[in-house]
């Protein structure tokens, strides 16, 4: 058994870290504040190459392994996690599905322009009354000679309102259920395609969310991202796990970021003529906080691990979701108390990761879901 | 008895301080009747600035080879280095001032001996030498031994007493190292004065910041002319920034920079732990404050509870005096 | 051009350092960065590479974990890195450092050495005039400003608050100050290059020394313990009236603090 980082491994944290101090972690409040997507930023950050993080390098890639793709996913949402969501939709939902079943001339449109930054991606699932009830998902794909027209609402879209592509889950067949879901490139620009609500949001902020609205939106045959119909929840199924430990590794990120604010409070703070890290009740936190923290990256790297080497994670990937989010709202509590009334103060940034952590409750599937489905694979139906 | 080799850095009419700190260590030295010393200079020297030197050092070397007019440090380490050979000299030692630091390592390497560098204090009766220096950043200090002969030493300025030594009248000595004009490789093509800009606050050693306790914008030319007086840069408080009487780029505090000079005064300030987070690694600060209560004198090595309208002019006033009288 | 970059490898400024309870050693918390003034030599060796064209080598003294700084360098685009593998040499002092360094740049052909004008860890500012010595190299010290032209080299160095602008033949040695550059960010392909390297390393018997001459009963100098910075003590109210206190206060600050 074998717990360690490679070399290689261990290299790329350290750079990326060192990265996102430098670019990243200045920017956050700024980001945090105006809530207004980071282009300057996006631009600067995005010229480095790493939106090709999953790519093979043929096409301009890092081929990087899950493992490395979880210290990225980890140290980006440390600095902002409102920035590390549009560059992870780059990176992972928002290009897989053009990646893997796009055609070259669909690749070149979007997917390598995405890789480099120059486009924007998105993914949407999401609907007013679909979430992870996918079933109940009510946009509608048409056949109409060789077009597909493109009917309904997307919600909770992460990069929406202006991305330049987006992969669009729609129903077939309604009469099918999940089983009549397929994915559907549409660009920026086709008619019937526009932006609608832009959500004002508790956390998160900077990475702008929205909705989508497609209204009689006509798309080519080609832009069907599946080599078969109605097989859309089986492909989904490739980065399934790869998004709940990337959304856990998300989580960690927040919580390192305010254990971090703890930390140095806890060391300065003055309290009856000593740090108040000196006293017990603030040892306490800390031990408990540094536990969880590294129990919950047990569960990220190990289903990361098992996804490297093709072994079942599905259950672990769930795992890693739930108990790294559920770490991270611990952490970011024990943080807001550590400071005091400071945190409550908009000025510092403990108030933002509390904001921050609560929306990854929810990405990558609620809680309560997540339990019934873990339930359900160790209980049997 | 062992030769002391002080090297003295000159400006002008004007030792440098640290050399001159050094030369009254060294005095001390000779008094225990173990070291000889001897202090050796370059480059030119004016009548007035002998007499100085020769007030605080029993015996001054100068070379006057006109190739030692101007600072290289191969010209300077040769020179020295070759009369530290000559002369059997068991120590050598120089201010860490730019320059010390900058060709002391060279003379160490000539001479095949290490050297320490930057130390703030000395055991020079130990056997072997010891010194203590700082390291990461003056985080924690070493005590370091020295048995390799000889001990070659810079020493950081403001480390040793300036106790000038009474009734000295030192000999004087002209020589020549010779044989340096195809020894040096480094061409001075000319010297630019930096301006007085004040230092960016993060790297300044010195810092006057004020607070709320200012009462109006205006009044912060207290503090500018404090800073002025010590040559430091000026700080401020969140909350003044908010009043909009200083700029954002003056902010000291955890969404402002983080500063660790040698010295900071804060005047006005009552230590919100937003400023404290800040300022709190600074080596000595002082805190001018009328509530005796203030929570900055927690964190302070010397306090002033008092009204800053008479304390800063006051002190600015006696730092001029001070710096007049030199 | 053929510049060889001098790079350390040495604690994060953030990690915490505790005096062991020996006092004879450090417990420094295991985060490492490249030393902050040679980052500023290698960004320069790569813009000067950029302009003049050549090659740029990344050389460090360390233990195995010093080949993440050369790794660093690589990414940063240095063409080579190499590593002195020897932890004694790496805990040396000063002259031991400067020697194993030396002994390799005599088998190297360079027109440019640049390195960091001090570490930031033992903050001895040494190695480099001692390397340069050792070469019979001219150097100069805390460079803000770099010019190559004609087998010349013209450096502004900011000594002692004043800039001093040097000129130089080649090959010399460079110390690199604070506001020399920005250094660059490492771009992805670099860091893949970084990622699969392999880097040479060379033990100090290949340089004709042996391990024992960095033993620390061998070496000129050695540390014999550490000691605390002092803490601040508790606050000393200066009494009197608005003047007495500030002239008591300003005879303080010099005479027995000397920070003015």
């Amino acid at each position: 058994m074998d717990f360690a980082f490679t070399e290689e491994q261990q290299f790329f944290k350290k750079i990326i870290t060192d990265t996102v101090d430098r670019m990243v972690v200045p920017k956050a409040r700024e980001i945090d504040e105006k809530d207004e997507f980071p282009w300057e930023l996006w631009k600067e950050f995005t010229k480095l190459g790493y939106l090709g993080l999953r790519y093979p390098e043929e096409i301009g890639g890092m081929n990087a392994d899950p493992v490395t793709a979880m210290i990225f996913y980890e140290q980006i949402a440390r600095g902002s996690v409102g920035f590390a969501q549009s560059v992870i939709m780059n990176i992972l939902m928002g290009t897989y599905f053009v990646y893997r079943f796009g055609s070259q001339a669909i690749k070149e449109r979007c997917l390598y322009p995405a890789m480099r930054g120059d486009k924007v991606a998105t993914m949407c699932f999401t609907e007013d009354q679909s979430g992870s009830d996918l079933s109940a998902t009510r946009t509608t794909a048409v056949k109409d000679g060789n077009e597909w027209i493109i009917n309904g609402t997307k919600m909770w879209i992460t990069n929406g309102p202006h991305a330049d592509f987006a992969t669009v889950l729609a129903t077939t067949d309604p009469s099918l259920g999940a089983k009549g879901l397929n994915f559907f490139l549409v660009e920026k620009g086709t008619p019937g395609f526009s932006p609608g609500q832009i959500l004002d949001k508790l956390g998160c902020r900077g990475t702008i969310t929205g909705e989508l609205v497609f209204d009689n939106v006509r798309i080519p045959e080609e832009n069907l991202l599946g080599m078969e119909l109605n097989k859309g929840v089986e492909y989904l199924a490739e980065i399934l796990d790869e998004v709940r430990v990337m959304t856990a590794a998300m989580a960690m990120g927040i919580a390192q970021a305010a254990y971090d604010e703890g930390l140095e409070y806890a060391r300065k703070r003055i309290a009856f003529g000593k740090p108040i890290g000196t006293y017990q009740l603030i040892r306490a936190k800390f031990a408990d906080m540094a536990t969880e923290m590294e129990a919950s990256r047990l569960l990220i790297y190990s289903a990361a691990w098992k996804m490297k080497e093709g072994l079942p994670s599905r259950l672990e990937a769930a795992m890693a979701k739930m108990f790294a989010t559920e770490t991270c709202l611990k952490v970011v509590d024990e943080v807001t108390r550590i400071w005091g009334a400071n945190a409550f103060a908009n000025e510092y940034n403990p108030q933002r990761h509390f904001r921050d952590a609560r929306f990854l409750l929810y990405g990558g599937g609620t809680h309560e879901i997540l339990k019934d489905f873990m339930g359900r694979m160790i209980i049997g139906k | 008895m062992d030769k002391v080799l002080v090297f003295v850095e000159t400006k002008g009419d004007e030792p440098r301080k640290a050399s001159l700190e050094l030369l009254c260590e060294a005095e001390k030295l000779a008094a225990s009747g173990r070291f000889s010393v001897e202090a050796v200079c370059f480059g030119t020297m004016s009548d007035a600035l002998r007499e100085k030197l020769l007030a605080s050092a029993r015996k001054l070397i100068r070379f006057n080879d006109p190739e030692l007019a101007v600072y290289s440090p191969e010209g300077y380490a040769r020179a020295l280095a070759g009369y530290a050979a000559e002369t059997g000299a068991r120590m050598i030692v120089a201010g860490a001032t730019g320059t010390g630091r900058d060709f002391l390592p060279r003379v160490a390497i000539m001479l095949g001996t290490g050297m320490v560098s930057d130390v703030t204090g000395a055991n020079w009766f130990d056997e072997p030498m010891t010194f203590v220096r700082p390291m990461f950043g003056g985080k924690v200090f070493a005590e370091v031994a020295f048995p390799a002969s000889p001990v070659v030493v810079t020493a950081r300025p403001n480390s040793f007493a300036m106790d000038i030594p009474e009734g000295i009248k030192g000999e004087y000595e002209e020589r020549t190292a010779g044989s340096l004009a195809g020894a040096i490789h480094t061409r001075v093509v000319r010297v630019e004065e930096t301006k007085g800009d004040a230092v960016d606050l993060t790297e300044a050693d010195l810092i006057v910041a004020g607070g709320r306790g200012l009462k109006a914008t205006e009044n912060f030319k207290l503090v500018e002319e404090l800073a002025a007086a010590i040559g430091g840069t000026v700080g401020a408080t969140r909350s003044v920034v908010d009043a909009k009487w200083r700029d954002q780029a003056d902010q000291i505090g955890k969404s402002g920079k983080t500063v660790s000079p040698k010295l900071y005064i804060g005047a006005g300030i009552s230590g919100a732990i937003h400023h404290i987070m800040g300022m709190d690694t600074s080596k000595v600060v002082l805190a001018v404050n009328r509530d005796p209560n203030a929570i900055i004198f927690n964190y302070a090595n010397y306090g002033i509870v008092g009204d800053l309208f008479e304390v800063l002019p006051a002190m600015t006033e006696e730092i001029r005096k001070r710096k007049e009288r030199g | 051009m053929n510049i060889l970059v001098l790079v350390k490898q040495v604690p994060d400024p953030e990690a915490l350092i505790e005096i062991a309870a020996s006092g004879k050693d450090l417990n420094v918390e295991p985060k490492f960065a490249v030393n902050l003034f040679d980052e500023f030599a290698l960004e320069e060796a790569l813009r000067i590479r950029e302009k003049h064209g050549g090659t740029v080598k990344a050389i460090s003294l360390g233990g195995p974990k010093a080949i993440e700084a050369l790794r660093t360098a690589i990414a940063m685009g240095a063409d080579e890195a190499v590593l002195i593998e020897d932890e004694a040499f790496a805990a040396g002092d000063g002259y031991n450092t400067a020697l194993a360094l030396s002994r390799v740049l005599k088998k190297e052909t360079f027109d440019i050495v640049l390195t960091g004008r001090q570490a930031i860890d033992a903050d001895r500012g040494e190695v480099p005039q001692m390397v340069a010595q050792f070469l019979g190299l001219p150097h100069v010290g805390v460079v803000v400003k770099l010019d190559i032209s004609d087998g010349k080299a013209v450096a502004e160095s900011s000594l002692e608050g004043a800039k001093e602008i040097v000129e130089v033949a080649l090959p010399a040695v460079f110390t690199a100050q604070k506001g020399l550059n920005e250094p660059r960010v490492p771009l992805i392909t670099g860091v893949m290059k970084a990622m699969k390297v392999q880097i040479p390393r060379i033990a100090v018997e290949d340089l004709g020394l042996t391990k024992d001459m960095a033993a620390p009963e061998n070496s000129k100098t050695r540390i014999v313990r550490y000691l605390p910075p002092k803490k601040r003590p508790a606050v000393q109210i200066i009494p009197g009236e608005a003047r007495e206190a500030a002239a008591e206060a300003v005879r303080i600050l010099i005479d027995v603090e000397r920070v003015i």
